[in-house]
């Protein structure tokens, strides 16, 4: 029975036995679906796995590591001995987590009162930087010191609080604030160095910084494996100046006081470089900037008013167009202020160098044989008969120098002198000589930013029609060179002809101090032979003892050189017309016999203000001067006294009291001292100089032979104004000594502007006034 | 009394049994060997999570590992029951399954937006897993029973697009888009396999089409998930994050992989990496190799089903395997295609490695009933 029924069931299911047309389409389904679903699966498999492996392999390894890194130390800059002018040194930022400060429920306020209070920035734009809490990094405070990141520490601990965070950060200290600041340049807040050397040479400054690659796990969590790779950090190779730190001070020093006493406007630079290998020792740009805090703005007057653009900003309501407008004047004009004081003039910025060009032209014209020594020219204050030139050519001297040789065309650098030697050498060929003395091309100085001046093209100077252009060249107008052009090429005038290609840095060390790489004199090429070199050091020697330079002169050395008085050709104010702003200036060459080192200095725009003659041989050959006269020594450059000089050099007072008149005259003679006496005693009792003070020679010492000597005090005359002569009367009179300084031309041009001790002070008998005199007559 | 009713069902149960064959060794094997190397990867994969999240990191692996003793004797157990139960409760089945999909839209617990889950006592379930069965069965039960009139429209295709249809629309309430599009291919694919006329599928195609490009366009984030599928390293922290993280892991794995056990995308980065995602883990430690092997598992696993069915002695049982091996597969495929970004971003497990005890049960519960019915076909029979 219940066999019969299981039979019935499988009879019933036999009925359903799969059709033909099931089996055919399962497998269609079953091939079907072997090709459409795994093929693909196989195929992207293999795209992800292999073919981009190394891709998503990358990903992940950067998905799945953290790396710390570990900060190289910049490296140090040097001058050439090895004092610091730019070392870096560990320091902290300090960040906030806002998400961490969030999600912890830190008392911000407590954050943001406590840091403003250490840090010194407002507790409310902390709280401010804190808002968007999903950020997890907002800098409070760059790069402070150990001091201060104790204190937040402190402060951390103290209140055992989260979401402050410190990192490691390197900062820069420039010693000496502002001195060679656009030559150094600066780094900026990623350390990365900025403008001058710290940009030139930042790849080797900056080091390599090294990292530490650890695995970790999302959201910290562990993972079983780990691994950590560590790249050790390379610190900066160090840069070595050839600057000298001191003859830097000297100039910078000595240009401010240019600045200061000529009310110079629109500042000043200036450049000391050996003119035998090319090596700078100092280069400097006035208004400069401190590289500490290299985003102030120094000038004054642009930073009170860049102050007060900004109060004007703020009266505006925010938002309106007014206070836009006033906002981003202010903006540009921060802009615009820092771009000019980090600007190295002596590199960046041609200028129509003027008179000082004229020996570039005279030792082209020597050279080639167009004129001589011997050639002579005829000034009568202006002249009709240039080729080409509309107006009259008129000389500074409007009397004109009358007949000059060579030598006194370039004393009294005559205009009128100087067209006819460019006539006379040629427009081609002069072309030919400025481009060998390197004007039209840049030095290849290593410092950043170099232009390369502007010029005329060889047609416009060899122009057969036309002389107008030759003759403006040939006295340094109308074109611009850099000053480090001119120093190069006044250089090769005195050095024997030899082009240079001027150098800044003269060693890189490596982080132990082993030189990597050495800069050497260069040599380009040899432009004026040594004979023209020799004629022409004679006659810039001249210039300061007989032209236009004698303000220049300095007691015991040798000094040759050339004043420039340029009009800017190509500024206009605001009103479109030219202004007539002067640029004077002054390059010297010491000692002049045998060469050692070139002085360029230029100040800009001398305030007419001040009633002084606006010429570079009144107001830049002193400054010249003075930079001379403190760094020679220093360098090392020793005085030799000749003539006139030795007789007024500095002498030391001997012990003269118990001698007898005789033994005493015979002392004060081996000295260079006179004497005169007061009393009639037999012995000397007393003296005035006191002994071992320094006198000039040539002064006259007081013997007491029993006499009381005069202690009272003496008033010190003004003797500003006065000529040499009625000076000393002056002075001597008065009880006291001389001592000379610039120009010693007994001429009715040279008079006293400047003593060490005002008049109407009272001094004691026998104090030294030190008294400058200028000559008036250097009307270039 | 009791002992005697339990006595008669047990002869009766033998009865039925009677005359019928082994159970298939070459399918039992695989799906055994997919069951333990379901475990041991997902013991790799889910450890980091599972010691951040409870500080034990056999977690996972324990109570899925339970699941797996569970589901083997569950499979055993369905392997002894009279075939003919299948067909019998196939109606019943989906019948209860509805009931379920309209029960988790009232008491299912809200995940991202979507029901799909429905908690009982100590354990929780996708009542969609169920369904899915259900709907097999029930398909070869009718398909079986209509035989030549499956040729017309009203019997071989209303019926099934009728209970599609209601399928559809209450697994659109929860939403849960993976699972209709599971549903609907392989259900048209029994439909197609039971004889369906083809001109029908055209109709049905273009329906299917459209109903589901509105499916879409009421989805809000369709559009950028398309984004993130086509580019998902332009959002790398949001949308493109799991895409980006799972191919992390896979391009990682490369041809040999890591190495059981490195991971490294596994230490929460990768979202779901013992869930969804696991397979990504997979590429990343077994390497392209490890992972072709397994999804040559998946697709032995396909042929063999496919070749039992061919076998099958009836219609009910070659469409019931071959529905059952036919949705796993496409399960996987889906599964597997998201994870390497072959296709968009959707929710679906892979069978045997995804984390999810019922889940595992229910397909272990699944394979039970093909080798049941594989005693039942010509090679297996004495």
């Amino acid at each position: 029975m219940g066999k019969d029924r299981l039979f019935r069931k499988e009879s019933a299911h036999k009925k359903q036995k799969t059709s033909r047309t099931i089996n055919i389409r399962m497998i269609v389904v079953l091939l079907l679906g072997t090709v459409v679903l795994f093929v693909p699966l196989y195929l992207m498999l293999y795209y992800d796995m292999i073919t981009e492996h190394d891709r998503y392999e990358g990903e992940a390894t950067e998905n799945q590591t953290r790396s710390t890194s570990v900060s190289a130390s910049r490296g140090t800059i040097y001058d050439r001995n090895m004092n610091i002018l730019a070392i870096s040194s560990t320091a902290e930022n300090v960040f906030l987590d806002p998400n961490e400060i969030a999600t912890k429920n830190q008392n911000l306020g407590v954050i943001a009162s406590g840091l403003a209070d250490i840090l010194d920035v407002d507790a409310d734009w902390i709280r401010k930087q804190a808002e968007d809490t999903t950020m997890r990094y907002k800098v409070i405070a760059r790069k402070i010191d150990s001091d201060h990141s104790e204190q937040v520490r402190a402060f951390i601990n103290e209140n055992d609080l989260s979401g402050i965070h410190l990192e490691p950060d390197s900062k820069r200290y420039y010693p000496n604030t502002s001195l060679a600041s656009q030559v150094l340049g600066f780094v900026n807040t990623d350390n990365t160095g900025t403008e001058g050397i710290e940009a030139k040479y930042d790849s080797y400054l900056e080091g390599t910084a090294g990292k530490i690659i650890t695995t970790k796990g999302n959201n910290g969590a562990e993972m079983l494996y780990q691994y950590e790779k560590y790249y050790e950090a390379s610190d900066g190779d160090s840069i070595v100046l050839t600057l000298d730190s001191t003859a830097q001070y000297y100039l910078e020093k000595n240009m401010q006081a240019a600045i200061d006493q000529y009310d110079v406007q629109n500042g000043a630079f200036g450049i000391l470089m050996d003119v035998n290998s090319g090596e700078v020792l100092a280069m400097a740009t006035l208004g400069g900037f401190d590289p500490n805090t290299y985003l102030s703005i120094y000038d004054e007057p642009t930073d009170q008013a860049l102050e007060q653009l900004y109060a004007t900003a703020m009266s505006y309501p925010k938002g309106s167009e007014a206070y836009q407008s006033a906002i981003d004047e202010y903006n540009s004009g921060v802009a615009a202020a820092r771009l000019s004081q980090w600007r190295n003039r002596c590199v960046s910025d041609g200028y129509e160098p003027g008179s000082t060009f004229k020996l570039i032209t005279l030792a082209s014209a020597l050279e080639e044989g167009a004129i001589t020594l011997d050639s002579t020219f005829y000034c009568g204050g202006a002249t009709n008969d240039i080729k080409g030139r509309t107006e009259p050519l008129n000389c500074w001297k409007p009397a004109g120098h009358g007949t000059e040789t060579t030598a006194q065309a370039l004393q009294n650098s005559c205009n009128i002198a100087f067209a006819r030697i460019g006539i006379a050498l040629g427009g081609d060929k002069l072309y030919d000589y400025i481009d060998a003395f390197g004007l039209m091309e840049k030095t290849g100085i290593d410092l950043p930013g170099e232009s390369s001046g502007l010029f005329f093209s060889r047609g416009v100077l060899a122009d057969q029609k036309s002389d107008a252009s030759l003759c403006s060249v040939s006295f340094g107008q109308t074109f611009k060179i850099t000053p480090v052009q001119l120093v190069r090429a006044v250089s090769a005038v005195v050095n024997g002809g030899y082009l240079l290609e001027p150098y800044a840095v003269s060693e890189i060390l490596d982080e132990n101090g082993s030189p990597i790489q050495k800069n050497e004199r260069t040599v380009l090429r040899q432009v004026i032979s040594e004979d023209t070199s020799k004629t022409m050091r004679t006659l810039m020697e001249s210039v300061v003892t007989e032209g236009t330079a004698k303000n220049a002169r300095v007691a015991g050395y040798r000094i040759g050189g050339k004043t420039g008085t340029s009009e800017k050709i190509d500024e206009y104010d605001e009103n479109g017309v030219l202004v007539e702003d002067k640029i004077v200036s002054f390059i010297g060459v010491a000692p002049i016999d045998a060469p050692k080192y070139v002085c360029l200095v230029a100040l800009d725009t001398p305030s007419t203000a001040t009633g002084i003659y606006i010429s570079g041989g009144v107001m830049a050959a002193p400054t010249v001067r003075d930079v001379m006269a403190d760094v020679l020594p220093y360098l090392g450059v020793d005085p030799e006294y000749s003539g006139e000089d030795a007789a007024l050099v500095d002498v030391t007072v001997p012990y003269l009291i118990g001698m007898t008149e005789a033994e005493a005259a015979d002392a004060l003679k081996q000295v260079n001292l006179q004497y005169r006496v007061v009393g009639d005693g037999e012995t000397v009792t007393d003296q005035i100089a006191a002994s071992g003070s320094q006198i000039p020679g040539e002064s006259t010492v007081v013997l007491y032979m029993g006499g009381e000597k005069q202690t009272d005090l003496v008033t010190v005359p003004n003797i500003m104004g006065m000529s040499i002569e009625n000076a000393n009367r002056a002075i001597t009179n008065a009880g006291l000594y001389i001592k000379l300084k610039g120009a010693t031309d007994a001429s009715s041009t040279v008079v006293a502007t400047d003593q060490s001790t005002q008049g109407g002070l009272q001094v004691a008998r026998g104090t030294v006034i030190t008294v400058e005199f200028t000559d008036y007559s250097a009307q270039d | 009394m009791a002992e005697h009713t339990t006595a008669v069902a047990r002869r009766r149960i033998k009865e039925l049994n009677v005359g019928r064959g082994i159970i298939d060794l070459p399918f039992l094997i695989l799906t055994l060997l997919l069951v333990f190397i379901g475990l041991v990867m997902l013991f790799s994969a889910s450890y980091a999570r599972a010691y951040s999240e409870t500080g034990n990191v056999a977690y996972y692996f324990v109570r899925q590992a339970g699941f797996a003793a569970v589901g083997i004797v569950a499979m055993l157990a369905v392997t002894r029951v009279p075939y003919q139960w299948f067909r019998k409760w196939s109606l019943p089945l989906l019948a209860v399954s509805i009931v379920l999909l309209m029960a988790v839209l009232v008491a299912g617990s809200e995940d991202n937006g979507a029901k799909r889950w429905i908690f009982i006592g100590f354990i929780s379930f996708q009542p969609s897993e169920i369904t899915k069965l259900a709907l097999v069965l029930t398909f070869a039960g009718l398909i079986s029973g209509y035989g030549e009139r499956m040729k017309t429209f009203q019997y071989g295709v209303l019926p099934f697009s009728v209970i599609m249809g209601i399928i559809f629309i209450l697994l659109k309430m929860e939403p849960h888009l993976s699972c209709i599009v599971i549903i609907a291919v392989s259900g048209a694919g029994m439909m197609f396999m039971g004889g369906t006329k083809l001109r029908y599928f055209v109709v049905l195609g273009i329906i299917g089409a459209l109903g589901f490009f509105w499916y879409i366009s009421t989805q809000g984030y369709a559009g950028s998930r398309i984004d993130s599928w086509l580019h998902p390293e332009l959002d790398p922290t949001d949308s493109g994050y799991q895409v980006l993280q799972s191919l992390y892991a896979i391009g990682s794995g490369g041809l040999g992989g890591l190495g059981l056990g490195r991971s490294r995308q596994k230490y929460l980065y990768l979202p779901e990496e013992h869930n969804d995602y696991i397979f990504s883990i997979v590429c990343e430690e077994l390497g392209f190799v490890g992972a072709s092997l397994i999804i040559l598992l998946f697709l032995l696993l396909f042929v063999r089903g496919f070749w039992l069915a061919l076998h099958a002695k009836d219609k009910f049982s070659a469409l019931s395997i071959a529905g059952i091996v036919l949705q796993m597969t496409i399960q996987v495929f889906f599964n597997i295609g998201v994870v390497s970004n072959l296709l968009p971003s959707t929710g679906i497990s892979l069978p045997f490695f995804s984390y999810g005890g019922t889940a595992l049960l229910l397909h272990l519960f699944e394979m039970g009933i093909i080798l049941n019915l594989s005693r039942d076909c010509t090679n297996n029979r004495a």
